[in-house]
């Protein structure tokens, strides 16, 4: 399967031109040697907290700006000379879109499926599952509220039917259920074979979405793994209510972390369940709760050191870069 | 020039466009009548007397090379006048400046630049409508004029031949200043600064022209006013020099080729 997305070596450093070294005075590296591959057809999440890095990536992948150093390839294209060829075949969702306010929606969602000069194929579909009515396309832009806004931000991405959606933080300001509705657009794209580059800080739905997950710190990519991979390789926490004696789980691969309390043990599971269901066979339990890895652990896990330093020093704030 | 952009930009500025050119037919409307009653009435009679008798200095009734005592100069005094500089500025800077550097800084460029739209044909089709805004605004003004020269009897006075030529002058003008407020627009990525610098740039080159021609000794300044080669009365007169247009024309060239250079080349970081 080819790429949708590769990046080798992508770096972007602000505030000077030409070759200088990183850290240089004045210099801001908002990306650092990133190489992913995104393949076609995959939802991937791409993560990290504000400043991380993720919006400079995604302006570097539509050529709103330049790379200091690596290249990127879209649909097998280069960023830096294909950029119409590029674009013409993406579909575009910015963080917290900004829409003409004097014109009406359905004018605003004709004129920007007028710049690609191919037809709305998606719009009412979208429009439908969005709750976005006819007679509510019809008022100005200027009307709509927040959550209008980003499902006008949705549909004009999506309207034209691309190859590839890279979206910014698609569900900022929706509700809960059309949350769910976005969701469920996002499962028919991947049906049929679209792929989408998701970035997010929303942990949750990139779990609930997502095939696989880019993380990245500081402009630097610190993970890259399936989402069902990166969640096998997190403890889990049990916690067993018993009415006889205590197993024995001490040994038991993947256990760490006992305390065992009056008719209460808890512990931390880490990869195969079957050794510790194994161990506490024939044990008298009462009730068994073993909670869900969930990508927020892992996802804490790759700032932690950020964590403890803000909590050491209460005026820097987690995260860098731009 | 991307069609679909430049009917939509000048779509999205029709109702500015019917308000500058209902303010500039008035404003054409006025120097004919001025001259008319200055010419025409006891009252204007007087006023001449009085100029002539050099109670002020002559500069002050030949504003800015204008005359108010032939029609040619109060035409030539209506091109130059302040209030015709704001008003066609509407287009030639404000809408300029705002073209790029405005929208970038709500947002909505890169909304539209995420089409397969280049750099160099979105700013082509904002040039594009610059011209036209600005042509049709001074055709107003021109059509004020000459109506208003028709109404009071006074047409045969104008040699209408020029006229085409005056209209061309003052647009090629007014291109020049709207391309540097381009440049400007597609250098910054915030409105204020594109708009400082370009407002600097007009009112310092207006302000070396006025003061040229008020004041003798501060002549020399006024070849490095673009506004010095727009020169209404000579034009009417059919002794205009035909380097005002190539001049105000290689200046809006060289302008518009730095901008096709540096907007593609720019880093266009997310809006703030």
């Amino acid at each position: 399967m080819t790429a949708a997305i590769a990046t080798e070596g992508l770096t972007k450093r602000y505030g000077h031109r030409g070759p200088h070294p990183p850290g240089a005075g004045g210099v801001i590296e908002a990306l650092t040697d990133l190489s992913i591959e995104v393949r076609e057809g995959e939802v991937f999440g791409f993560l990290g907290p504000n400043g991380a890095g993720k919006t400079t990536m995604i302006r570097l992948l539509l050529g709103y700006l330049h790379p200091s150093a690596g290249r990127a390839r879209v649909l097998g294209l280069d960023t830096e000379h294909d950029g119409l060829a590029i674009r013409s075949r993406v579909g575009y969702l910015p963080g917290g879109i900004a829409l003409y306010d004097t014109m009406n929606g359905l004018d605003l969602l004709d004129y920007l499926c007028r710049l690609y000069r191919r037809p709305p194929a998606r719009r009412a579909a979208l429009a439908d599952r969005l709750e976005m009515s006819a007679a509510t396309l019809r008022r100005p832009v200027r009307d709509y509220s927040r959550g209008m806004r980003q499902k006008m931000g949705v549909i004009q991405a999506l309207q034209h039917d691309p190859e590839l959606a890279i979206l910014d933080e698609p569900t900022e300001g929706l509700d809960p259920l059309m949350q769910r509705a976005f969701y469920d657009i996002l499962a028919e794209l991947k049906h049929e074979g679209r792929t989408i580059f998701l970035s997010s800080h929303i942990l949750s739905e990139v779990e609930r979405v997502c095939d696989r997950v880019a993380i990245i710190r500081h402009g630097r990519l610190v993970a890259l793994q399936e989402i069902g991979e990166l969640l096998d390789s997190r403890k889990r926490h049990v916690e067993m209510r018993l009415t006889g004696p205590a197993p024995s789980l001490a040994g038991v691969p993947g256990v760490s972390g006992i305390h065992v309390t009056d008719g209460l043990v808890t512990c931390q599971l880490e990869g195969d369940v079957r050794p510790f269901l194994a161990a506490i066979d024939g044990a008298a339990i009462r009730d068994l709760t073993i909670e869900p890895a969930h990508l927020e652990e892992a996802f804490l896990e790759y700032y932690a050191e950020d964590v403890d330093l803000a909590d050491a020093s209460p005026g820097r704030a987690a995260g860098g870069g731009a | 020039m991307d069609r679909v952009l430049f009917i939509r930009t000048l779509q999205a500025q029709r109702s500015k466009l019917l308000i500058v050119a209902v303010a500039l037919g008035i404003w054409g409307v006025l120097m004919p009548l001025i001259y008319a009653q200055l010419i025409d009435t006891p009252l204007g009679a007087r006023f001449k007397e009085m100029i002539d008798s050099g109670l002020f200095p002559a500069q002050f009734a030949q504003f800015g090379g204008g005359n108010l005592f032939t029609l040619p100069g109060s035409i030539a005094l209506g091109f130059i006048h302040p209030i015709f500089v704001a008003i066609v500025c509407v287009f030639a800077i404000g809408f300029t400046v705002a073209a790029v550097a405005g929208e970038r800084q709500r947002g909505t460029l890169e909304v539209v630049l995420a089409r397969p739209i280049s750099r160099r044909k979105a700013y082509g089709s904002l040039l594009g409508a610059t011209i036209v805004l600005v042509g049709l605004a001074i055709l107003a003004m021109v059509a004020g004029t000459l109506a208003s020269s028709a109404v009071f009897g006074k047409l045969d006075e104008l040699d209408l031949g020029q006229v085409p030529l005056l209209w061309l002058n003052t647009v090629l003008l007014y291109i020049a200043l709207g391309s540097v407020a381009l440049a400007a627009s597609v250098s910054f990525d915030r409105l204020a600064p594109a708009l400082g610098i370009t407002l600097g740039f007009a009112l310092v080159s207006y302000f070396f022209q006025i003061l040229g021609s008020l004041w003798p000794d501060a002549e020399p300044l006024q070849p490095f006013s673009l506004f010095h080669y727009l020169d209404p009365a000579a034009i009417l007169d059919g002794t205009g020099d035909p380097f005002d247009l190539v001049l105000l024309a290689l200046v809006t060239l060289l302008v518009v080729g730095w901008a096709l250079v540096v907007f593609p080349r720019r880093d266009l970081a997310a809006p703030s």
